[in-house]
């Protein structure tokens, strides 16, 4: 089906409750809706299979308008159905949840409550997930009107609120992960209710590394945000930068020259291949099998000289620019990387081998967290994580951008879903990097790298995706004409993925939890301090996460 | 018991301390809000191809075991009370080291609504490592800056003002 076609057949499943279509862009389809119609036209959708829920952005669209606006972006391909939902900016703007029909919308509709006060109808919860617990109600910081000065720290409240820790009902205990985390990472919260060994509740809390890029990003201009957003995350800071110039250039209708877009897809295949090795590392690591984490992040190291000798630096490439990109190949640095692909190719299958051989490893993760297509489906699973389910989550296969029309990357999933399929995705997909980098490289295109980007941007809004090591990288970007952005919505692929740990994790045994954690690959990682019963006695024991891993490795000793 | 400072055996055991100290140097980490970035780099630090842990440096998950106190990122908001309850948590002597621009001075998130600024605004810090990343070689270099002070014999190196004063920074 092509896209025309698809975004018809979802112009006529939104009809009923369709006040107003645009079609801002080829490949975008806008409804207008009215508040109390949104979850009967998400059910409809939902019922049609059209596409998932990506993201959903809000906007303050200022006091003069004195609305506000919710804007539910559905992806199928590279259609792209947006609901948007207009309320007035004073008062009680509600919005109906749609957590129960897709169950990931939790995550956004707690983002949308706590950066713009949309009153969320009917959410189970309403626990923070963002901002600090110091926090005053009632102030939303990415409100145009915003000022730091409303955000000062309610009295007797503390940020980082002790976690309610002890016994709730008979023969359950709560047990508080994080939010730091010995080893690595970004530092999260989670709490976990166990009876004796069993997980049988999970809740998660966000916010430790809440920063506030998103609002940071109104008041820099559009290069400086190139550098802001690179910083979002240093794991994969490439695609970041990626989505948002390729978002930018839509705006500003440039077109960028082949050869910036070709390098542009070298340094994300090669940032990728580091950023999967990393994840195997840390996995290896958890599941006890420091011998795996070393020799991965030695080799590790050849993709980061790679990096390093392309664009100079070894985290934060910086390899983007509005128009193009920075770094040039020259023939010494092809000869370089297809020399450092080849040893990592014959590296990665020796890994490969490894992850499906090994006992002690595959006593860890074979048949541990298991997601079937439905579920992955249902919860809305992006990269590698759905993958592994067999669901093909992955934009550069379903809705091409840059040089992968042009150097076209084959999907690939697993059937089996479990933490086993998740490593087995992930390695294979890097030897279809190596495959696809050392096409780019032979049939490089010539010509120039840059081309002028004009200093504003014009008026107008768009979204871009990239599919990031993790998945897909979702970007809101809206332009007033101006030399900053009006507002810039970012959707990260571990928000998605979370709900695969807190789901997977009931009725799981406690020693699982570390390895289900490290499954998913989150862009954040957590920890410190456990709490546990040791059988129905009720008897305190505090566990660091050293001892709760330590305690994984050698529950499957037995 | 009175303590007399320049008995040989007081002498002889600071010297085992301070050497066995030097040696065996165990560090904590804590991010503090950071991108991830300086996080995987104090971690290549800790394999084959940078290996600190031929310094004795070995990465503890417990604070309550550490000597040193690696902090990364700007320090947000809910993060803070964290940190400094980490930091309350290490025995003496405990020494900080802050890795990365946004933890020496904000960096790209100076400014932010979320963001309280450095890491010395909430706790003491020995040594500063600056970069977005630091490359793992500053990193050891930094290290191992604050070894060699420790080895002279000085309790901590000069502090941020210090060096300002200085005009050296």
């Amino acid at each position: 089906m092509n896209i025309e076609q698809n975004l018809q057949k979802a112009e006529q499943i939104l009809a009923p409750w369709n006040k107003e279509t645009t079609h801002p862009e080829l490949n975008r389809l806008d409804a207008s809706l009215a508040a109390e119609n949104l979850r009967p036209a998400v059910t409809a959708l939902h019922a049609a299979r059209w596409g998932y829920l990506s993201a959903i952005t809000g906007l303050d669209l200022g006091a003069e308008s004195g609305q506000m606006e919710a804007l539910y972006h559905f992806c199928s391909g590279p259609a792209i159905t947006t609901l948007r939902v207009r309320l007035p900016r004073t008062g009680e703007a509600t919005l109906p949840t749609i957590e129960d029909i897709i169950p990931p919308a939790t995550f956004f509709e707690r983002e949308l409550h706590e950066m713009l006060g949309f009153k969320i109808a009917g959410a189970k919860s309403n626990d923070r997930l963002f901002i600090s617990d110091d926090w005053p109600e009632d102030v939303y910081p990415l409100r145009e009107d915003f000022n730091i000065e409303q955000a000062t720290p309610v009295e007797g409240r503390h940020a980082d609120e002790t976690p309610e820790v002890g016994m709730v009902g008979e023969n359950k205990f709560v047990i508080p992960i994080g939010p730091q985390h010995p080893a690595l990472k970004e530092p999260g919260h989670f709490e976990f209710t166990v009876d004796g060994e069993v997980v049988t509740g999970a809740r998660m809390r966000l916010g430790y590394a809440h920063r506030g890029i998103e609002k940071a990003a109104e008041s820099r201009n559009w290069i400086q945000n190139l550098y802001l957003f690179e910083r979002i995350c240093g794991i994969c800071s490439h695609t970041h930068a990626y989505a948002y110039s390729l978002g930018v250039e839509k705006l500003a209708q440039v077109e960028v020259p082949a050869r910036a877009q070709a390098i542009r897809e070298l340094v994300a295949g090669l940032e990728r291949i580091h950023s999967h090795l990393l994840w195997l590392g840390v996995t290896a690591h958890e599941a006890g099998f420091d011998t795996l984490f070393m020799y991965s992040w030695r080799d590790r190291e050849t993709v980061m000289n790679l990096l390093e000798q392309l664009t100079g630096n070894r985290v934060n490439y910086s390899a983007n620019l509005l128009g193009g990109v920075k770094a040039d190949v020259g023939p010494e640095q092809a000869k370089a990387i297809k020399e450092g692909l080849n040893f990592l190719e014959t590296r990665i299958r020796h890994y490969l081998e490894v992850v499906t051989t090994d006992t002690m490893f595959l006593n860890r993760t074979r048949g541990i967290g298991t997601i079937s297509y439905e579920e992955a489906e249902e919860f809305g699973l992006l990269g590698p994580t759905a993958r592994a389910s067999g669901l093909l989550r992955d934009v550069r296969v379903e809705a091409p951008y840059g040089a992968y029309h042009q150097f076209p990357i084959s999907g690939v999933t697993e059937t089996n879903g479990d933490l086993e399929a998740r490593c087995v995705v992930r390695l294979k997909e890097l030897l279809v990097s190596c495959f696809a980098l050392r096409t780019i490289l032979d049939n490089l295109p010539e010509g120039p790298l840059t081309v002028r980007m004009p200093r504003k941007v014009p008026a107008g809004e768009t979204v871009s995706r990239v599919e990031a090591p993790r998945g897909e990288l979702f970007y809101y970007i809206k332009s007033n004409g101006g030399e900053h952005p009006a507002r810039v919505h970012i959707r990260t692929p571990s928000l998605c993925n979370w709900v695969s740990v807190l789901e997977k994790a009931v009725g799981r045994q406690l020693a699982d939890v570390p390895m289900l954690i490290a499954g998913m690959d989150p862009c954040f990682s957590c920890n410190d301090r456990l709490v546990t019963t040791v059988g129905r006695t009720g008897e305190r024991q505090t566990w660091s996460w050293k001892q709760l891993r330590q305690h994984g490795i050698e529950y499957y000793k037995r | 018991m009175n303590i007399n400072n320049n008995q040989l055996w007081v002498k002889v055991i600071k010297k085992v301390r301070a050497w066995a100290r030097l040696n065996s140097i165990w560090a904590v980490h804590f991010n503090s809000g950071s991108c991830n970035g300086c996080d995987i780099e104090i971690l290549a630090t800790l394999t084959p191809r940078y290996d600190v842990e031929r310094f004795g440096i070995k990465l503890e998950g417990s604070p309550r075991h550490a000597d040193i106190l690696i902090v990364t990122g700007p320090v947000t908001r809910q993060a803070r009370e964290r940190l400094l309850r980490t930091y309350e948590q290490m025995p003496e002597p405990k020494f900080v080291v802050s890795v990365g621009s946004c933890s020496v001075s904000g960096g790209v998130f100076h400014g932010c609504y979320n963001v309280g600024g450095s890491v010395d605004e909430v706790i003491p810090v020995d040594v500063f490592i600056p970069g977005c990343p630091p490359r793992p070689e500053a990193i050891i270099d930094g290290i191992i800056q604050l070894l060699t002070h420790l080895k002279d014999g000085n309790p901590r190196p000069a502090r941020k003002e210090q060096i300002i004063e200085r005009g050296v920074a």
